[in-house]
Formats: structure tokens, C-alpha cells, sequence
């Protein structure tokens, strides 16, 4: 990595290790994300990728026993220091989940009012300047714009994930995680959100998991291959893909396991 | 040919079907019967008092004079004040079960409210004439009375029985019932739903408000409306600490009765047939009320559902 690159680091997690109970899901991955990039985060189920990417917003440690070691550093400070409200970085971390969970209670417009909400904003006008703002960008409010006050889960599946992806971004978090955002999408959807992705990136940093390779190489400018809970390469995408430098990485990529 | 296609392989299935449709058939007719019976042995009440016996809250048995609405008015009263305390109870219980409590200790608190469920009335009744209408008597009704008693609910002399130890009492019945709803309720909640308030930045309490309770608001209201049904239902526990006067009263201290109490209380003592009769259309308006009730609670979680407060499936 360049020094101008390292400059430019928004993100980076530093030998976090992550429990379930007594076992150890990861293995001190090191791992940074420079701004305005889509890092891919693949490797075979069970890898830890999963778990990786919820330490990151310190969501790994609301379910019960469980554990975390290591660092975090988000705009140069470390999520995991003694005194760190991990609702305040949920506040800078947004995610977007493997299933689109919109709030069924709430309408197109209050889920993605919900965020800002929390923050104590309840100025009609700004919020509904910022819900039309976030759902342009998750490209989807030409198709909703008439029917705001309709419920989130009355949406289509594709649809309902790319109004997370709007509940996420309303407020403005510098960094987006996402958790196989697609993987319960049919293609079409899928290629919307891939889209998105790579439309997204010019304005928040993009950590994603995925099972799908093609996916990674289409989308993604680094990638991060994980096997039993540890980083076993992580690089430029078309380095990974193209020249692995380990051999598990070429195999899990052309097809050989996984 | 094979004997395959000749052998009658759908035999089993049709015999299955019948007896599921005979079940459905006789737990209909049960009801019709109910209703046929209710009817003829009500018939010699409404015939002498017609739709007045619907408005007149004259009860007089010496005199033969019948009218049902301070029974109405002691089993819509007493059921109220027990959902208005067992519902903010239960739901918080629930939640604190479900959401908070480690689930150990979840399991066995949630075995011992269900095991409430199976204590029979009587003995709720006997506790509420040794302890609770004492204590009423002596503590709460005279503490209220000082503090409150400028408010016409809480006037008059402290019996013990009446209409709000009626309440309380069967707050406490109706809590297990109402509690093991929603807990279960809450559980079916998916954990992604939480997640996403977490992930939004939302805290403890926050994420309970927005993904749990918010999405539940009608299978809580399904639970409560059992509550009711059971608060309205339930006899002999009532019968025993309501005080059974005939009469409309502001007060939540003076004595009181509700449809199914009286009907417990003077069904084996009633003597004269237009007596019996008037009890009998006591039952038919309980019946009524019921229907009523339970239909309206329908329209409205239905309503609610169709507007998307779906119960977070």
C-alpha cells in the first residue's frame, strides 16, 4: 500500500479476534478500508467473514456471550476503547443485512426517517428533505415516491433492500457495512444493488460480504479471502483474482473448494 | 395395469377428512344449541319485558321485576379495571422476560406464570375474601379515599368487597393468560429486526420501542382481548369478592354484580319461573355482549393489519 493510500484510511481493524462462547469465530484479522472504496470480504460459509464484519460496529457483542479483542480505528480512534458509547459508532457505522429487515410497523417514509429520528430530529422539513435525498441515492425513490406513507414490507424483496440501504445512508455514516446484501435477491434486484454499490462508493466507504465471487470481482476494489477465521489474503481485487498469492486462495477461487 | 392404479390409495385420506369435518360440524352445532337453548329457556323474560329488560337496571326478584344493566355495567366495569392493570403488567413482564432476563431464568419465571393459569377460581376467590379484601378494607381503600377521594371514583365507605377488588383480583387471573401471549409474541420477532434498530444506532431501550413492541402492537392486542374474554367469563372468583348488589354505582368501592355472578348466585335459589327466565336472558346478554366485544376487537386488529402493523413476521 502507498503512502498517499494510507492517508486515506477511514477504517482499520487491527488483530480483532471474536468469540462465540469458547469458540473463536476470528482470528486476529488486520484489515483497512480506504475511503471511498468497496472492500469484499469472501471465503466459504463459516469463515468468519460474517462475524468479521459485525465487530466492525460492535453489533458481534449484542448477542450473548460473546467476545471481542483487539482494535478498531475509525477516523482515528479506536470503537473499542474503554468509554466508547457503541451506540455513538453505530451512529457512524451503517449496515445493511443479508435479509432486507425494514421495521414492519413503519411506513417507506418513517423507515427511513427511523435513523435520524434516533438522533433527536423531528423537523418535518428536514426529514423529509433527507428521506427523498436517501432514497435518490438508493435509487429508489422514483419508484416509491407516490406511495411514501405505504408500509416498508409491502415493497418487493429487492426493493425492501434498497430501502435499508436509504435507512442506512439518511444519516450520513462515512462508512457502509454490508452483510451479503444480496444473497436473498433474484439477479435483476441483485444487479441493482451492485450497481448501487459502485455508485455509492464516491460518497461512503463500502466494507461487504459475499459468497459470490463474481460478485467480488465486479464490484469491489480490494478483497480480503478468509478461511477458518484468519485473513489468509487481502489485496487489490483484480491482484486477488488474477495473481493469488497463496495457494488456498487460488484454490478457493477457481472453484477447487468452498 | 399395475394394481397400483386400481387399489383405492386415498382411503386413508378420506377417512381423515371425515372426522376432521365431522369434528368442525359438531363444534358447531354445540353452539347452535347453545344458542337454541338459551333462547327457549330466556323467552318467558323477554316476553313479559321486551327490550326494556335491556335498559332497566331494576332487579327485584320479590317483585318480579327484571333488568339487566347493572350487571352489564359490573362485568363491562370490573373487566376494564382488570385489562387497565393486568395489560401494562403483563406486556412488561413480558418484555423484561424475553428481552432482558437471562434466558434461564426466563424459562423458569415464564413455567411459574403459566402455572397461575391453573390455579382454579375458587381458591383465587378465597384469597381475595382472607387477604386481598382485608387489605383492601384496611390499607388501600382508606389511603385512596384520603388522597383521591375528591375524585366521585374513589368516594364512600371502604367495604373491602366491590367492584375494584373485583377488578384487581381479576387482573391478577387474567395476567398469565395475556403474559404467555405476548411473550410469545415477542419471540417471534426475528433477531434481524433487532439488529437493525442496533446497527441504526439505536440503544437498548430504543430498539425494544422501535422493533419490538411497535411491531407487535396487534398480537398484543389479541392478547389482551383473550384477557377480556376471560376477565368477562369468569364467575366464581368475582362472585365471591364484588359484593353482588344489584345496582349502578359511580364509586369503584361500593359493591357491585356482573352477569355471570349473578347468574352463579341465584340460579339455585331462583324459584319463580319468570325468575329462572330472567336469568336465562342474563345469559343471553352476556352472550351478546361477548359477540359484540370479541367482533369489534376483530374489525380493529384486522384494520390495523391491513394498514401494515402486521405482528413482525
Amino acid at each position: 500500500m502507498t503512502s498517499s493510500e494510507n492517508s486515506n484510511v477511514i477504517l482499520e481493524a487491527d488483530k480483532i479476534h471474536a468469540w462465540f462462547g469458547s469458540h473463536e469465530a476470528v482470528k486476529g484479522v488486520s484489515l483497512s478500508a480506504v475511503m471511498g472504496t468497496v472492500t469484499a470480504l469472501i471465503g466459504p460459509s463459516g469463515c468468519g467473514k460474517s462475524t468479521f464484519i459485525r465487530t466492525l460496529n460492535r453489533l458481534h457483542e449484542e448477542i450473548p456471550h460473546t467476545r471481542v479483542e483487539g482494535q478498531v480505528i475509525l477516523e482515528g480512534k479506536n470503537i473499542y476503547e474503554r468509554g466508547v458509547d457503541p451506540v455513538g459508532v453505530r451512529r457512524k457505522i451503517g449496515m445493511v443485512f443479508q435479509k432486507p429487515n425494514p421495521f414492519p410497523s413503519m411506513s417507506i417514509f418513517e423507515n427511513v426517517a427511523a435513523g435520524l429520528r434516533l438522533a433527536g430530529i423531528s423537523k418535518r422539513s428536514l426529514l423529509a428533505e433527507v428521506v427523498e435525498q436517501s432514497l435518490k441515492q438508493a435509487a429508489l425513490f422514483e419508484e416509491v415516491k407516490d406511495k411514501l406513507k405505504a408500509p416498508g414490507t409491502s415493497l418487493s424483496g429487492g426493493q425492501q433492500q434498497r430501502l435499508c440501504i436509504a435507512r442506512a445512508l439518511a444519516v450520513k455514516p462515512p462508512v457502509l457495512l454490508m452483510d451479503e446484501p444480496t444473497s436473498a435477491l433474484d439477479p435483476i434486484s441483485t444487479a441493482k444493488i451492485e450497481e448501487l454499490v459502485m455508485e455509492l462508493k464516491k460518497d461512503v466507504t463500502v466494507v461487504m460480504v459475499t459468497h459470490n465471487m463474481q460478485q467480488a470481482a465486479r464490484i469491489s476494489d480490494k478483497t480480503a479471502f478468509f478461511l477458518m477465521g484468519e485473513l489468509i489474503e487481502w489485496g487489490d481485487t483484480s491482484q486477488v483474482f488474477t495473481t493469488p498469492k497463496v495457494e488456498k486462495t487460488e484454490q478457493y477461487i477457481t472453484g477447487r473448494f468452498g | 395395469m399395475s394394481t397400483l392404479w386400481q387399489k383405492d390409495i386415498h382411503r386413508g385420506d378420506r377417512l381423515f377428512q371425515f372426522v376432521l369435518r365431522a369434528c368442525a360440524i359438531a363444534a358447531m352445532v354445540l353452539l347452535l344449541f347453545m344458542v337454541v337453548n338459551l333462547g327457549y329457556r330466556s323467552w318467558p323474560a323477554f316476553k313479559v319485558f321486551g327490550l326494556k329488560f335491556f335498559v332497566s337496571s331494576d332487579w327485584d326478584p320479590v317483585n318480579d321485576q327484571f333488568g339487566v344493566v347493572s350487571f352489564v355495567y359490573g362485568t363491562l366495569v370490573s373487566s376494564a379495571l382488570a385489562l387497565l392493570i393486568a395489560v401494562p403488567v403483563s406486556v412488561g413482564s413480558a418484555l423484561c422476560l424475553t428481552e432482558l432476563a437471562p434466558r434461564r431464568i426466563s424459562a423458569v419465571l415464564g413455567f411459574l406464570i403459566e402455572m397461575l393459569a391453573a390455579i382454579p377460581s375458587v381458591v383465587y376467590g378465597l384469597w381475595g375474601i382472607f387477604v386481598l379484601a382485608p387489605l383492601m378494607r384496611e390499607t388501600v381503600q382508606p389511603f385512596l379515599g384520603k388522597y383521591l377521594g375528591w375524585i366521585p371514583l374513589f368516594s364512600g365507605p371502604a367495604y373491602g368487597v366491590g367492584m375494584l377488588t373485583a377488578g384487581i383480583l381479576l387482573a391478577i387471573m387474567i395476567i398469565p393468560t395475556i403474559l404467555s401471549i405476548s411473550r410469545e409474541v415477542f419471540f417471534a420477532i426475528p433477531r434481524a429486526q433487532r439488529e437493525a434498530a442496533l446497527a441504526l444506532g439505536a440503544t437498548r431501550f430504543e430498539t425494544l420501542w422501535i422493533a419490538v413492541v411497535k411491531s407487535s402492537v396487534s398480537g398484543l392486542f389479541g392478547a389482551s382481548v383473550l384477557g377480556l374474554a376471560r376477565a368477562f367469563g369468569e364467575t366464581m372468583a368475582v362472585t365471591m369478592v364484588i359484593g353482588n348488589r344489584a345496582e349502578v354505582a359511580v364509586s369503584l368501592f361500593a359493591p357491585g354484580q356482573t352477569m355471570a355472578s349473578v347468574i352463579a348466585n341465584e340460579y339455585a335459589e331462583a324459584t319463580t319461573d319468570i325468575h329462572l327466565a330472567a336469568l336465562g336472558a342474563v345469559g343471553v346478554t352476556l352472550f351478546l355482549v361477548s359477540w359484540l366485544i370479541n367482533s369489534t376487537a376483530r374489525a380493529i386488529v384486522s384494520r390495523s393489519e391491513r394498514r401494515g402493523g402486521a405482528g413482525g413476521r
